[in-house]
């Protein structure tokens, strides 16, 4: 049990870090921003990552019962693994 | 009997894709969907596995930033499946399949609370079937920084699964360990059944980033914990030369990591847009994978959208996986065995196409929608095993066919 805590806890300690790296990165990144009025074509449901998220949900109960590997796109939860 | 099926968290899973839209509207609009997902996977040996998952959701702005949406989803499933894993051929094959069919529903409903540079949401999930019951409690938080050309989010949800497994407290060791026959007895008081626990933690963190006028990428993470019982209570795996055949048995801790990386370009020369991901995974069993996905989406006239996709996963065995022919021959290499494909050593490739019809009222204030979809798409499935002692190797591939109607309003 203590070692599980501790994995938990380690686990939580490389998001919290991993977090602060990225946040630290946005703001060198700063003077690259887009402008408002340059987002025309970024507003277009073809730029959307996850334009159809009813959809990702269906593909994603497929592949899951399919593959070893899950999360990483959207996905969380699980289950009983079978068949 | 219960095969075939997995729970996860669609409102988890909407909620953080509304939250990871760098270019997403202040106001989502009103939204109903229907969607009807028809999957077929053929077999060589037997009857196919069929699945039909309809979905329904629907979401609306309350006021003050407020939303609120709910959803139904079932699956209704039928097909053969061998309750024995063992070799495929040889003077040891193993042959004849179950015929089974069960149907899965699940009911979901959530919260949320919009700002103009960030939100949380929540959300709560609860599915059932004969032999398996899910609560998952799910919560999402995004803010926009820099100009919103940077969207962090963070999503955590947590299950708390309830599995029907064979009463095996008497069973001497785990070769006499016995299968679930039936979920006639599931979730009631008789002896020959019991509820086994799993509890599920997930935690994805993403940052997206506007980069150009023309390009959006996006990063993260997933990890996830999974405590309980994890094996198909069913399935029984052929073991060793004396040939028993105890019930699969998987270890009950798994914690599970995923790196992804995502981008969309536009081409707008062309009325079309690229997108690529790629994912990188390990977990504690030592199952090792990488996938990569590649779509083009071009639109064609005013009112029809073109998307063609290609898919490819890898992916390595777990540590107390073998073949039905080395299970018998060679013995577990532990005290743990599968017969579960997805802890095989395999790859699959996945092409298909998606058309959308698209309508939106010339003049909004005229109408009383803003936009209507019509979505059909067809995928085709191809699973590579690493022998035809694999699991499932009697079902090479999958057709996948799905229709869709949304409006916004």
């Amino acid at each position: 049990m203590l070692y599980r805590c501790i994995s938990r806890l380690r686990l939580i300690l490389v998001v919290v870090v991993a977090l602060a790296t990225l946040g630290s990165g946005g703001c060198a990144a700063s003077k690259w921003t887009v402008r408002p009025h340059q987002r025309e074509l970024l507003a277009d449901r073809i730029m959307q990552l996850d334009a159809e998220p009813q959809e990702r949900a269906a593909e994603d109960h497929i592949l899951s019962n399919r593959e070893g590997a899950v999360g990483g796109n959207g996905t969380s939860g699980g289950g009983c693994g079978c068949n | 009997m219960r095969l075939q099926l997995r729970f996860v968290a669609p409102p988890l899973l909407l909620v953080t894709a509304l939250a990871a839209g760098p270019a997403r509207a202040a106001e989502n609009p009103t939204q109903a969907s229907l969607r009807l997902t028809y999957f077929g996977e053929p077999s060589n040996d037997d009857a196919p596995v069929r699945v039909i998952h309809p979905q329904v959701d629907v979401s609306a702005p309350v006021g003050g930033g407020v939303g609120v949406a709910a959803g139904w989803e079932a699956d209704a499933v039928s097909g053969a499946t061998p309750a024995i894993f063992g070799p495929h051929t040889g003077v040891d094959a193993v042959t004849g399949a179950t015929h089974f069919s069960d149907f899965r529903q699940q009911v979901h409903g959530g919260l949320s609370y919009d700002r103009a540079d960030g939100g949380i949401s929540a959300s709560y999930a609860y599915g059932w079937e004969h032999d398996y019951r899910s609560h998952s409690l799910s919560a999402t938080t995004h803010d926009d920084l820099y100009d919103h050309n940077f969207t962090l989010a963070l999503s955590y949800s947590h299950n708390w699964d309830s599995v029907c497994d064979a009463n095996n407290d008497a069973a001497p060791g785990l070769l006499e360990l016995q299968p679930l026959t039936s979920s006639q007895h599931c979730f009631t008081s008789s002896p020959d059944v019991v509820t086994r626990r799993l509890r599920i933690d997930a935690i994805e963190p993403s940052l997206s980033w506007t980069m150009t006028p023309r390009l959006v990428v996006q990063g993260g993470g997933t990890i996830e914990i999974l405590d309980g019982f994890q094996s198909n209570p069913y399935r029984r795996v052929k073991i060793g030369p004396e040939g028993a055949i105890p019930q699969e048995h998987e270890p009950d801790y798994r914690q599970r990591y995923a790196v992804f990386g995502r981008a969309a370009y536009a081409y707008p020369q062309w009325r079309a847009s690229a997108q690529v991901m790629g994912r990188l995974y390990q977990d504690s069993w030592a199952v090792q994978a990488v996938t990569g996905d590649l779509l083009v989406n071009k639109y064609l006239g005013q009112s029809m959208l073109l998307t063609l996709r290609g898919r490819y996963h890898l992916q390595g065995g777990a540590s107390f996986y073998r073949n039905g022919q080395e299970y018998v021959t060679l013995g577990p290499p532990g005290q743990y065995w599968t017969g579960d494909r997805e802890l095989s050593p395999m790859s699959n490739t996945l092409v298909g196409g998606r058309m959308a019809f698209l309508r939106r009222p010339q003049q909004e204030r005229s109408s009383w929608f803003v936009e209507m979809e019509a979505d059909i798409k067809y995928e085709f499935l191809m699973y590579h095993l690493e022998s035809v002692n694999a699991p499932n190797s009697d079902r090479p591939y999958a057709h996948i066919l799905q229709g869709a109607f949304s409006v916004r309003f």
